[in-house]
């Protein structure tokens, strides 16, 4: 099982996490119908490093990790409204 | 009509105790498991499990709950996750970073002065109403039970020491402490009232192969059991 | 006729103790500490099963997990590894793939009938002609399978449990043991496990007639042992790799999750069988299985032995054979140049033939028993010269030919391994952080080394913990020859085995190329190459190296299939432990138990869907809960509902942008129903907002919402930064809904609350104090009477339960379930999230359009709205009614709506109201099939169709007098 660090509580098994997918902009309300509904319906899943929200459930802890998700290694985890430590990779 | 009416606590575990013929006495309003059966003292040795709910806290959160704590004379712990001791046994502890849950002990009468105070209002602070289900692991076989239960390695945390996990153990979210009861390293374990009933019985089950089970106050906690008849 | 030998130094049995056993209906004796397959060939059965295909005799091939021909049964326990489970008293048991016994095996005219039974036979069967494949489903059902469930055995669960360790040593050989101690040295928490009964692999029995290793293996495992941070745990499997180095520890009781911090593999390496005709004969087995058998069990292999070799291991074994009494009649060495070190020279100092530059080119058997060994000399190309063969009589012939590694773990782990051509075998070239490979499995041979190479895995696997100490040396692969490149000799007369596990030949494979399988993938599927019991530990190597020779390729370039977990197979009372399914109840639990409620599932809460009563069915109990509501008063427990709290400055903004609806103009002490859509625009929750204070509203969502809606209003505040507080409160609140006609007169002698009409009109909201205890009162209409919701804290749940209880007996009070709110609502017409919409609801389609406040800025969900709604509803909800006729055959929920033969909807909920007198109920119909009076079909089960028509909803008091001002 995996290990996941929250910002907060450390290192965790996976199990104590929900995965809350990409981290992707809203795009501004004047946006074209079909941008809005790529925001809506539409998930990359091209391989990389990616931002994910992750929620560690028991201490209620949303936070952000970037994930390499073709080899599933997170590069570094940080609360939303702080910034990451550490360059990326 | 409007009858006399005395409001009865009654602990998230309570039918469980009742189905085990627990012997009890009021505690602050919240009838109290002093004992379970006539091997407690055996069962708190191995693993005893205990009931402490009928003790009184209150909560709080946000970014002003730190400073509104000091500016009411409350201590608090420094760091997230960890916990102070209060006189007569309480404890402060500060769930994640800004969460701050105030248990009073047996004797305690902290909570009875903060949490009229806490209320709606006042700046970056947030009432949180607090009805645990509050456990005590006292015995020699917690670790046994731990590794059964919990996929968090417990057995580097120090007894007494400061630190507080938020974890989840069965299944369900907890927050654990190690301290000390009658000189003995005990654990504290503290979850939602309504899954309190499903952590009692599955706890119970495992503390019961590992020789040991459902346990009153008087055997797990005697300061409890000595403040016990209010 | 014993074959155990005198005392063996080292020896695993203990000849104090006795025990009794049968096979096959024979009794036998061994010692505690023999596996069944040792004690049996030292009573002289060399015949421990049948083979799965051609049902040959099979014997002892590897001592180590793989003689997956030795499978037994013994009661209700089936497939026992006879080489590696533990013998027991009184054990009773018997091959599992025979008919009539493993010496009389009806099955074994299979043997004769081998050429119509071809590679692919079972897919070719199936194939052509179609006919008959029911046919052929039937015979091979009857002769495939191995082992006889018993349905009457016990449930078993063993409870797991987690461990922690810095350093995880799997293997408890050489290498294993100098990296345990390597890295306990160095300060970390190691954990050692070795699936053998005993620790020291290879020391204990590969001892080339010297003690020298055994007694390396004392002074490590004494060393080992005083040391507090080791843990030494031996029949102990390490299973798999899981992420982040979480193994699963398989030991005979349970399974242990163990997170390390770094894993050094020192698994060593499977010795491969050599590759000729009737190398399954009972008799020829690897040499290491000789050697275990030896210093083991103390059990003398064979009387004759030839040794077939390409390495000094097999000098080696030779040693250990001619020391133990067996006479050695020569080494067949593969190598034209033989071993030419002293080791050569000390068998032939013992008066043993060495034959360099020869194979063996066939085995043959008597009685079921090798008897012996015919040899030919190879030519310059390397195959078989058969004009010059020489035959040797043998009781045994030991196969030293090679090793594969046994990388399981790490190519789990993402090791990328390549295929060393100074070694012949894979090793690995690029290691997952934190993975450590040492010894056999990293090509390290030698004793000397892989010494060396564990105490270098054991440190650099501290060092990735953080514990600090020196860079190790690297260690050196090697020697050269320990594995030949193609120990596999074809012959014309079949019956070399590649796999024994599937009986596997050489031509098998060459006729798997032929018809196209030729990638090592697709071949393994196709001729099920090491998909048996031992998982390819025996054959993928021989497998590898035969298509490498097909498609001319090396076998680096044909390249191995993906190892899998598990390692070996795992009982499956190891793996049902005990499961952890929370579920919650609420604080009235025990008095819902106390009224006999029966229980329904919602979410992960237990709710009462109805409260039984001897001699009563539930549609008659349901009525009469639904009736007391409607004339007299009811009480249900609500405390599922999530109930969450907002606080703060920016607190109705923020329930702005989550809901639908307007809550900036809700006043203090007034509750307003909100909808809640996810970013497209589908309805996902509903709820009542309640306003305390200027900046605290208390809020419900359904039953089954409110974790992951709490969860979705955290993630947006984290992005928002609105100045609020959110609790969730679910848990610390019990709740009530206080229903009926009386439910005022019940409340009225709890509470000092005015609950007059004009002081607590419909839809406010009261703090005050029921039956002594703090409460939130609401006045809400789900159920369509005058009701009061009651919110208290938990700990007062079962208290204000019994009160509401005791206080309404002189009204008749009854509790009612969520069956009987299901009716009252539906009466109503109000709609469930998630039975009256599914999960491409928008609110326009079920009526929800007034509670969509377009003029707002924004609220989550509202640009899809727009979107939505210029393209029109799909269907639309509307209430119906069936026609008194049809009323017999009453529709049920998704019954399909049907028009001109078309599906245009369907029902979403339906009851037979015993308070309208009528059966009606809400349905999704076409956006042109919702004027009042339309006339809809419904198609029941059957087929039958029902005539319904629309009409408006409420379908009871549509004013909602009764709730909002009853007298």
């Amino acid at each position: 099982m995996k290990l996941l660090n929250c910002p907060v509580n450390g290192s965790r098994p996976v199990s104590e996490f929900a995965y809350g997918g990409e981290v992707r902009a809203m795009p501004p309300a004047d946006c074209t119908d079909p941008q809005w509904a790529d925001y809506v319906f539409h998930r990359s899943g091209i391989p990389g490093v990616k931002v994910e929200w992750w929620y560690h459930i028991a201490s209620g802890t949303w936070f952000y990790a970037e994930r390499d998700v073709s080899l599933d290694r997170i590069l570094r985890t940080w609360l939303p409204g702080e910034s990451p430590e550490g360059e990326i990779r | 009509m409007t009858a006399p009416m005395t409001p009865v606590r009654s602990s998230p575990v309570a039918q469980a105790l009742v189905a085990r013929k627990a012997q009890w006495a009021p505690y602050r309003g919240m009838p109290c498991a002093v004992s379970v059966s006539a091997e407690d003292a055996r069962h708190s040795a191995a693993v005893g499990v205990c009931d402490v709910s009928g003790l009184e806290r209150c909560g709080l959160k946000g970014s002003g709950a730190a400073a509104w704590l000091e500016a009411q004379g409350v201590r608090v712990p420094a760091g997230a996750n960890e916990w102070v001791a209060l006189p007569g046994g309480g404890i402060v502890a500060r769930l994640a970073r800004t969460e701050f849950l105030i248990e009073d002990g047996p004797s305690g009468t902290e909570v009875r002065r903060v949490r009229p105070l806490i209320r709606a209002g006042i700046d970056g602070v947030t009432p949180v109403l607090r009805q645990d289900c509050a456990l005590v692991l006292t015995g020699e076989r917690v670790p046994e039970l731990l590794v059964q239960t919990c996929n968090v390695d417990f057995s580097g945390v120090p007894a007494d020491g400061p630190g507080l996990t938020l974890t989840q153990m069965v299944g369900v979210s907890v927050t654990v402490i190690r301290r000390e009861l009658n000189g003995e390293p005990a654990l504290r374990l503290w979850c939602d009232f309504t899954s309190g009933p499903y952590l009692w019985e599955t706890l119970v089950g495992i503390a019961e192969e590992l020789g040991g089970g459902a346990v009153g106050v008087a055997a797990a906690w005697p300061e409890l059991h000595a403040a016990t008849g209010t | 006729m014993s074959a155990r030998l005198p005392p063996v130094d080292g020896e695993w049995i203990d000849r104090t103790r006795t025990l009794s056993f049968q096979f096959e209906g024979r009794a036998f004796s061994g010692y505690a500490g023999d596996v069944p397959s040792s004690a049996l060939w030292a009573s002289g059965v060399h015949v421990l099963g049948r083979s799965f295909k051609y049902h040959r005799p099979r014997g002892l091939l590897s001592l180590a997990n793989h003689d997956v021909n030795a499978l037994m049964q013994s009661g209700q326990r089936f497939n026992l590894r006879a080489d590696v489970e533990a013998l027991e008293e009184g054990m009773a048991l018997a091959a599992v793939n025979t008919v009539g016994g493993v010496e009389a095996d009806r099955l074994r005219i299979f043997d004769r009938l081998s050429r119509f039974l071809p590679v692919g036979f079972y897919y070719k069967a199936f194939h052509r002609p179609k006919a008959l494949a029911a046919y052929w489903e039937r015979v091979f059902r009857k002769v495939t399978g191995l082992g006889r469930i018993d349905f009457e055995t016990p449930h078993i669960r063993t409870p797991k449990r987690y461990d922690f360790a810095d350093v995880l040593v799997v293997g408890a050989g050489p290498s294993g043991l100098r990296a345990a101690l390597a890295a306990a040295e160095a300060g970390a928490k190691v954990v050692l496990v070795d699936e053998n009964a005993r620790i020291g692999g290879s020391l204990g029995y590969q001892r080339g007639a010297s003690d020298a290793g055994w007694k390396e293996l004392q002074a490590l495992e004494a060393r080992l042992r005083a040391m507090p941070n080791v843990s030494i745990r031996s029949s102990t499997l390490a299973a798999g790799w899981y992420a982040d180095h979480w193994v699963p520890l398989v030991d005979p009781v349970r399974m242990t999750k163990l997170r390390a911090g770094a894993v050094v593999v020192a698994q060593g390496a499977f010795e491969q069988p050599a590759v000729f005709r009737n190398n399954d004969l009972p008799g020829v087995m690897l040499a290491s299985a000789a050697q275990r058998l030896i210093y083991r069990y103390a059990v003398k292999p064979m009387h004759t032995a030839v040794v077939l070799t390409a390495n000094a291991d097999g000098y080696r074994a030779a040693l250990d054979l001619s020391a133990n009494g067996v006479s050695v009649a020569c080494v067949v060495d593969l190598r034209a140049k033989g071993e030419s070190d002293e080791l050569a020279d000390r068998v032939k100092h013992h008066g043993i033939r060495v034959l360099p530059g020869h194979c063996v080119w066939e085995a043959e058997g008597q009685a079921d028993r090798l008897s012996g060994v015919v040899v030919c000399p190879l030519n310059d190309q390397g195959q078989p010269d058969t004009s010059r063969p020489v035959k040797i009589a043998a009781d045994g012939l030991l196969m030293s030919v090679g090793w594969a590694p046994a990388a399981a773990l790490l190519y789990q782990s993402g090791c990328r391994m390549k295929y060393d051509d100074l070694t012949h075998q894979f090793v690995p070239v690029e290691l997952a952080p934190g993975m450590f490979a040492a010894g056999r499995v990293n090509g390290v041979h030698d004793l000397q080394g892989r010494l060396a190479d564990g105490a270098r895995a054991g440190a650099l696997a501290a060092r990735h913990c953080g514990f600090s100490v020196p860079e190790p040396a690297a260690v050196a692969r090697g020697p050269a020859s320990v594995s030949h490149p193609y120990p596999i000799v074809d012959h014309p007369g079949g019956k070399n085995f590649v796999d024994f596990d599937e009986d596997l030949q050489v031509k098998d494979f060459l006729n798997a190329a032929q018809e196209g399988f030729d990638n090592i993938e697709l071949m393994k599927r196709y001729s099920t190459v090491g998909m048996g019991p031992s998982q390819g530990k025996h054959s993928n190597m021989s497998a590898i190296r035969i298509l490498a020779r097909i498609v001319g390729k090396s076998p680096g370039e044909v390249g191995s299939t993906t190892a899998r977990p598990f390692f070996h197979p795992v009982p499956m009372s190891h793996l049902a432990g005990r499961g952890f399914h929370p579920h919650r109840e609420t604080p009235m639990h025990s008095r819902h138990v106390g009224l006999g409620a029966a229980w329904m599932q919602a979410g992960v809460w237990l709710r009462p869907e109805y409260y039984a009563a001897p001699g009563k069915r539930k549609a008659e109990l349901v009525r009469e809960e639904v009736r007391a509501v409607r004339s007299g008063v009811g009480l249900i427990d609500v405390g599922t509902l999530g109930k969450l709290e907002v606080y703060g400055p920016d607190a109705a903004e923020f329930l702005e942008r989550i809901y639908t609806g307007k809550f900036s103009t809700l006043k203090v002490g007034m509750t307003r129903y909100a909808a809640m859509l996810d970013e497209s625009a589908v309805v996902i929750d509903d709820g009542v907002v309640a306003r305390l204070s200027d900046q605290h509203f208390y809020f419900t969502t359904t039953t089954t919402g409110s974790t992951n809606i709490y969860r979705e209003l955290q993630r947006w505040n984290a992005q928002w930064g609105l100045k609020v507080g959110l609790v969730n409160t679910t848990g610390s609140f019990a709740a009530v809904n206080l229903a009926g006609p009386k439910s005022r007169e019940v409340l009225a002698g709890l509470t000092s609350l005015d609950l007059s009409n004009e002081a607590f009109p419909y839809l406010a909201l009261r703090e005050g104090d029921v039956a002594g205890v703090p409460a939130r009162l609401m006045r809400v209409g789900f159920v369509g009477e005058i009701g009061y919701e009651i919110h208290v804290p938990a700990e007062y749940g079962a208290h204000l339960w019994d009160t509401l209880m005791a206080a309404g007996e002189a009204f008749g009070i009854r509790p009612f379930g969520v069956e009987a709110q299901r009716v009252l609502r539906l009466e109503k017409g109000h709609i469930i999230i998630g039975q009256d919409t599914d999960g491409l609801t928008a609110p326009d389609e079920v009526g929800l359009e007034w509670a969509v406040k377009m003029e707002k800025p924004f609220f989550v969900g509202k640009r899809s709205v727009e979107i939505v709604r210029r393209r029109g509803p799909r269907h639309k909800l509307v209430g119906f009614e069936v026609d008194a006729a049809g009323a017999r055959t009453a529709p049920k929920e998704c019954h399909l709506v049907i028009r001109n033969g078309a599906i245009v909807g369907r029902v979403t909920s339906i009851v037979d109201s015993e308070t309208l007198g009528r059966v009606v109920g809400l349905a999704f119909v076409a956006p042109d099939m919702t004027a009042e009076g339309t006339p809809l079909l419904i198609r029941v089960d059957g087929g039958a169709m029902v005539q319904a028509r629309v009409v408006k909803t409420p379908f009871y008091d549509p004013d909602s007098a009764r709730q909002k001002a009853p007298t």
